[in-house]
């Protein structure tokens, strides 16, 4: 086998669980959006409809932007802004949250994407 | 009445032997019953590679497609779906062939050769199914299964010819 043969195996053999969990995985588009403050939910939104929700948290305001079935953080008081750089959730389970604000959203479908995430 | 005579070279004779072993194995091969549609050990594929590394490109085409019209029209599946397939399969795999065979230095050998043929046959096939005769996601949950043939039938494709190269090579 050549260098080059090697490369082409592996690659393609690694291809494979990348397929599995691409086509295989469970994944349902979310129908609700669950917004937590301080590990208690407070609010429950569906994703069906466009809007601006803006929560109050130990720092400050987070604004969320619900649009076409799928949420974000806009802006946070955060300095980190790991919740906003999480981007666009709108699978079944997905999670987003700003730990130093407090505040955390949850995607909800009937068929959840995860089971649980550890952080 | 005149005779008609072909001038043959000797290329074109060997183009006609390699592809009467790569009909062969793809006829024997049709007969063998299969678990899942589609998924086929594809040992023709070692008459390619072997023709590839053994007298180059063009021959390893010649031998490929000559493969897919006759064994069609031997096996009965000439110009139906199946045949269709089949001809796409046969045209990635010379494609992504003729790219791999760019490769400078020590380049491929028959393993890499005949995973790149295998995995480029699968998905050519696959998406021509997708486009033509089965528009629909749920098709996609077939694609693990289907890469995962064709990278194992690839790895022993490629291994039985390497084993074939090395006892031509003693000769």
């Amino acid at each position: 086998m050549t260098r080059a043969d090697m490369i082409v195996v592996i690659l393609a053999v690694a291809l494979l669980p990348f397929l599995y969990i691409t086509y295989w995985g469970p994944s349902q588009q979310g129908d609700a959006l669950h917004v937590m403050v301080d590990g208690k939910e407070t609010m429950a939104v569906s994703l069906h409809e466009d809007k601006h929700i803006t929560v109050q948290g130990s720092l400050g305001n987070s604004v969320i932007d619900v649009h076409e079935g799928k949420a974000r953080f806009v802006s946070s008081p955060c300095r980190g802004k790991q919740c906003v750089h999480t981007g666009w959730l709108g699978q079944g389970g997905e999670f987003a949250a700003c730990l130093p604000n407090r505040v955390s959203i949850a995607v909800i479908a009937e068929e959840q994407r995860y089971d649980s995430i550890v952080f | 009445m005149t005779a008609l005579f072909f001038k043959s070279t000797r290329e074109d004779h060997r183009i006609a032997w390699l592809a009467a072993l790569a009909i062969t194995l793809h006829i024997v091969e049709s007969a063998l019953p299969s678990p899942i549609p589609g998924v086929k050990p594809g040992l023709a594929t070692i008459i390619t590679i072997i023709a590839l590394i053994q007298f180059g490109w063009s021959t390893a085409a010649w031998v490929n497609l000559l493969r897919v019209l006759v064994g069609s029209v031997l096996v009965g599946s000439f110009l139906s779906p199946t045949f269709i397939l089949s001809l796409v399969g046969a045209l990635s795999s010379i494609l992504v062939l003729r790219l791999a065979s760019w490769l400078p230095g020590r380049g491929f050998g028959p393993i890499g050769y005949s995973v790149l043929a295998a995995l480029a046959h699968m998905a050519g096939q696959f998406y021509t199914a997708y486009l033509l005769f089965i528009p629909h996601a749920a098709l996609f949950h077939l694609l693990p299964v289907l890469m995962t043939a064709a990278v194992v039938f690839g790895i022993i494709s490629g291994f039985l010819a390497h084993l074939i190269l090395d006892r031509l090579s003693v000769r």
